[in-house]
């Protein structure tokens, strides 16, 4: 940066006549070593370098220092996070009892409930600091001269465990204060089934050791992050501990199977705890696994690869090579009908779920008829000695044919067709007249039963 | 900030006698830091004794007995080979004749292997205080041959384990000194030796720029001049180095350096001996010359030896406290002891001569560089022997009064800050630079205005005020502001020449004010001097009309381009349109 100096002396006025003088060029430079060290030096090396003229230079300085000054840390507790912990608080968290800070909410006490996990250091720090300009005891004696520091206590307690990171970490595994319900995945639409997964997840992800923790992601996420979200969940990696659940140990005891013994209470417990966890997580993952509609999707998708992969090899030698536009219409159009299919398929099911239920009884009330009708038909046969002149018996193998004709017979026509028949046979009577009834419902059946029937032809 | 924190940066200075090291602490600011033996001061010195290798100020001592195993003095013998070195005047180990490489040899004992072999012959040879014969399951004694580069190496490695130890970490970024005369050969000698060592090195920096960039010179702050010629001393343990320099915004361009490499604190020791072997001849009745000559008795030797360390202790007090400094030896000679003390009056009194020779230097140095001593706007001191009040008293009745001495950070620690503040410099570039390219952009020399360009008022006859001094490196700019009154103000620019106005003043010999005193080498004359250096307007560049419009000031901005061309602009403060500007 140009430095101005200011000259001790005043300029008087121009005198009157006076005349610019011609300019003309100063000296040739001559030539001197100079010390390659400092700050001056390193600007000029800057400038020829860069080949930046003065002002250029200047500019940029100006610029970094700038930036500098916006990215520069506030030190004190000036303008960083405003309003962070300035907040009144609520009643129920002033009266806290600090004798009771297992059950303090101690994100709340420093005013960071909207932050909670998410606070970093800095947030903590600065909080902590303004908290205590407002709540020290000092302060307070003096503003109402009540002795009462146990707010105070509850400011120190909670900024004690939330900058030391093992107590931290040890409430934040436990904070009851962020929800961990799962609602019933199975009654959600695929759009909402989503969203939710992507809350459940981006939860669960803050006990991960590794970090960053895959997102659940969109609807139609490609199968490698799909597949990767769920590898990362069923190898999951969690810090979560449940020392915050341990039942003190008798300090003031001196019996030390005592203390081993709750220790060793406290120990079992805090692994169950860790083991239910685990599990319960395992079996989230499990049961969104089952639900999850774009695995679904990628198994339709691969499958309809395969099928195209098979039809284009026998149909050009090789699958033709899309180029990726073509692909995504392609992608598109699959999932559009998809939808659209769906779609139908769902107002279809809707509407004839009642009307589908009543032919159904129907046709098994058919089938059962079905029978009776044959059994009938049969009888009649039977009782016409199998259409064999009067006085001889009929043979095994033309009984057999018959039946076997008739089976194929009623096979062909529709139930109401043998029911028809079944009464014209009836009608008719045994013998030859119902003979002539069956061989016309073979020749009504037709193109359908020929060359099948010899008996009854 | 924080960058500069998980950043830790050394700088060296590399003395031929001391050396001291300098970081950057967590407050950004540099600091010379003393080593494990809180020294902050590091004797350049090695002893090998038996099976013992003593580095720093624990050699010293050694020099008493073990002279013939104690190195010292090895930096100027960097990069030089052994017909260049001069090694005659080696005191301590012996050189070894090789013709490539300087190289010592020294006795010492190494471990016994598992044969018993017969004694070195050399050991007998080498020092009274070596074991004469060994037993089979003593160490055996051995020589060694360590060459300059490596004997570098050794003690540089010991000032960076000092670093380390305090920073924490290792220095990533590290500038380290040389001395002025130092050849290119010498500089990638040195170079070589430390990075043997394991220092990451950045920059070989020469001692009076270190000085330059310890006190900031021409970046301290708004009340500093922006264009001065100054003066660095350096006098250390062995030799004066004196740079005139011009100091322009910053920028530092040598107008003449030089040095004597008699002339050193060891002048003052010599005489301290002296006085002291004097003293104790007196009391004793035992004759000790002091400091002796090579052909003196080993008694004499010893004594000398044991008296120079004792004197080190008595100048540091000497130059930290007005009162007097002791001195005390025990079993001086003969088994006497001494024990004396010597005040500063006494003292400068014995050194007023060294201090003339000092000051005599300067002069001639100044001379040199085609200016006067009147002309120089600051003197900077650097070097342990600079610490001397009397030679701070000398070298200010020297120069013209207005002229400061300035001794503002330790000069004995100087050097050190310098180095560390470059090193830090450096390592933060800005912009994308890289420390190579920005340390190969200069030539051995650059263009600089030859002579200064000034402002006259019109219708006067001098120059009223320099804008551009000579000696700027190209391309510089400078910005005045002018106060002015409403009207229609013109300024004319002009290109001139330094003289030094001498003025007789006559006064009365008996008048004994030093304060307005300019000795010359002689001081024969009763007629007193003063000398102003002033600017002679020699060529008119150009001028400029502005019509100010309210009271204010006028900013004059003049650029002298890199080839040499002018750029002269003036405008009217908060009215950037109103302004008048030409180029040449």
């Amino acid at each position: 940066m140009a430095s101005v100096i200011t000259l001790p002396f005043t300029l008087p006025s121009a005198p009157s006549g006076w005349t610019k003088p011609s300019a003309s060029k100063p000296s040739a430079p001559t030539q001197l070593t100079l010390y390659p060290a400092g700050p001056s030096f390193i600007g000029a090396a800057r400038r020829q370098i860069l080949q930046r003229s003065f002002e250029e230079d200047d500019k940029n300085i100006i610029k970094a220092r700038e930036e500098a000054e916006a990215s520069n840390v506030d030190k004190g507790d000036g303008s960083l996070y405003p309003g962070l912990g300035e907040e009144e608080e609520p009643h129920h968290v002033l009266s806290q009892d600090p004798k009771e800070w297992k059950k303090q909410d101690h994100y709340a006490v420093l005013g960071l409930g909207h932050l909670r996990y998410k606070a970093h250091d800095e947030h903590i720090r600065i909080a902590h600091r303004r908290k205590v300009l407002r709540h020290h005891p000092d302060k307070k004696a003096a503003q109402h001269g009540a002795n009462d520091d146990s707010f105070f206590k509850c400011i120190q307690k909670a900024h004690e465990t939330l900058t030391h990171s093992d107590k931290r970490k040890q409430f934040d595994s436990v904070d009851w204060n962020i929800e961990d319900e799962v609602p019933d995945l199975k009654s959600l639409s695929p759009e909402e089934f989503v969203s939710t997964c992507n809350k459940i997840f981006s939860r669960e992800g803050r006990f991960s050791r590794v970090q960053p923790v895959p997102e659940f992601g969109s609807l139609d996420a490609p199968k490698k992050e799909v597949e990767g979200f769920y590898d990362f969940f069923y190898n999951f990696d969690s810090w979560r501990s449940f020392e915050w659940h341990d039942k003190e140990v008798n300090e003031g005891s001196d019996n030390r199977d005592d203390k081993r013994f709750t220790e060793k209470k406290n120990k079992s417990e805090r692994t169950r705890r860790k083991k239910e966890d685990n599990t319960r997580l395992r079996t989230l993952v499990d049961q969104v696994l089952a639900l999850d509609p774009r695995i679904k999707r990628i198994k339709a998708e691969e499958k309809a690869a395969r099928d195209a992969k098979k039809k284009g090899s026998v149909a050009n030698g090789a699958p033709k090579a899309l180029t990726p536009a073509q692909k995504k219409a392609a992608e598109e159009q699959k999932k559009k009908e998809e939808a659209e299919k769906k779609e139908a398929d769902k107002k279809a099911n809707e509407a004839s779920k009642g009307d589908r239920e009543a032919a159904k009884k129907a046709k098994e009330a058919a089938r059962k008829n079905l029978k009776k009708w044959k059994k009938s038909i049969a009888t009649i046969i039977s009782s016409s000695n199998y259409f064999q002149p009067e006085g001889q018996s009929p043979s095994a193998a033309v009984v057999e044919k018959q039946l076997a004709e008739l089976d194929i017979l009623v096979d062909i026509l529709e139930p109401e067709e043998v029911k028809d028949l079944k009464e014209k046979i009836e009608k008719a009577g045994n013998g030859a007249p119902a003979k002539a009834a069956l061989v016309e419902s073979v020749k009504a059946a037709g193109a359908k039963g020929e060359g099948k029937f010899t008996e009854f032809a | 900030m924080a960058d500069l924190w998980d950043r830790s940066i050394l700088g060296i200075n590399f003395g031929q006698s001391y050396a001291s090291i300098a970081v950057i602490d967590k407050e950004g600011h540099p600091t010379c830091i003393a080593n494990e033996e809180g020294e902050r001061q590091i004797a350049c010195a090695i002893s090998y004794v038996g099976e013992q290798v003593y580095i720093g100020n624990g050699a010293l001592p050694h020099l008493v007995k073990n002279g013939n195993n104690t190195i010292m003095g090895f930096r100027n013998l960097l990069g030089h080979t052994y017909d260049e070195v001069d090694h005659t005047t080696i005191l301590t180990a012996p050189l070894l004749a090789d013709s490539s490489v300087p190289a010592y040899t020294v006795d010492i004992l190494v471990p016994p292997p598992a044969t018993k072999s017969a004694s070195n012959p050399r050991s007998a040879a080498a020092s009274g205080t070596a074991t004469p014969n060994p037993a089979a399951s003593e160490p055996i004694p051995s020589t060694k041959t360590i060459t300059v580069p490596e004997v570098t190496s050794l003690f540089l490695s010991t000032l960076l384990t000092s670093a380390t130890d305090f920073l924490g970490t290792k220095p990533s970024a590290c500038v380290i000194s040389a001395p002025t005369w130092f050849t290119p050969a010498q500089h990638d000698a040195l170079r070589k030796a430390a990075e043997e060592a394991g220092i990451s090195v950045l920059q070989v920096l020469d001692e009076a720029a270190a000085v330059l960039v310890g006190y900031r010179a021409g970046n301290a702050g708004e009340e500093e001049r922006r264009d001065k010629r100054v003066v660095v001393l350096d006098m250390g343990e062995t030799s004066l180095a004196i740079s005139v320099v011009q100091v322009s915004e910053g920028e530092y361009t040598v107008l003449n350096k030089g040095r004597d490499d008699k002339l050193g604190g060891r002048e003052f020791d010599d005489l301290l001996l002296k006085h002291f072997s004097k003293e104790f001849t007196k009391k004793t009745k035992i004759a000790l010359d002091l400091p002796c000559g090579p052909d003196a008795s080993p008694a004499d030797k010893r004594a000398d030896a044991k008296l120079l360390l004792a004197v080190e202790h008595t100048k540091r007090s000497l130059s930290a406290s007005s009162g007097a400094a002791t001195c005390a030896v025990e079993s001086l000679k003969d088994g006497y002891d001494l024990s004396t003390s010597i005040n500063r009056m006494r003292f400068d009194g014995l050194a007023s001569n060294v201090y003339r020779q000092v000051g005599n230097k300067l002069i001639e140095f100044v001379q040199a560089a085609g200016l006067d001593l009147a002309e120089i706007d600051e003197v900077l001191l650097a070097g342990a022997s600079t610490l001397f009040p009397g030679l701070q008293q000398h070298l200010s009745l020297l120069v013209s009064p207005t002229t400061p001495v300035t001794s503002t950070i330790d000069p004995s620690e100087v050097i050190a800050v310098g180095c560390a503040l470059q090193a830090l410099h450096l390592s933060t570039l800005k912009d994308g630079l890289k420390v190579t390219d920005v340390l190969s952009s200069i030539k051995d020399k650059v263009d600089v205005t030859s002579s200064p360009i000034g402002l006259v008022i019109p219708g006067q006859d001098e120059i009223s005020a320099v804008i551009v001094d000579s000696g700027a490196p190209l391309p510089v700019r400078r910005r005045v502001a002018i106060p002015v009154k409403k009207g229609n103000v013109a300024l004319e620019l002009w290109e001139g020449k330094h003289e030094v106005k001498v003025e007789k003043v006559e006064r009365a010999p008996i008048e004994k004010s030093d304060d307005d005193d300019e000795d010359e080498d002689d001081e024969e004359e009763e007629d007193e001097e003063t000398k102003t250096p002033i600017t002679k307007k020699t060529k008119v560049l150009g001028g400029v009309q502005v019509d100010i419009k309210g009271d204010g000031q006028l900013i004059l901005e003049v650029i002298v381009q890199r080839n040499g061309g002018l750029q002269v602009k003036a405008w009217e403060q908060g009215h950037e349109d109103n302004k008048d500007e030409f180029e040449v």
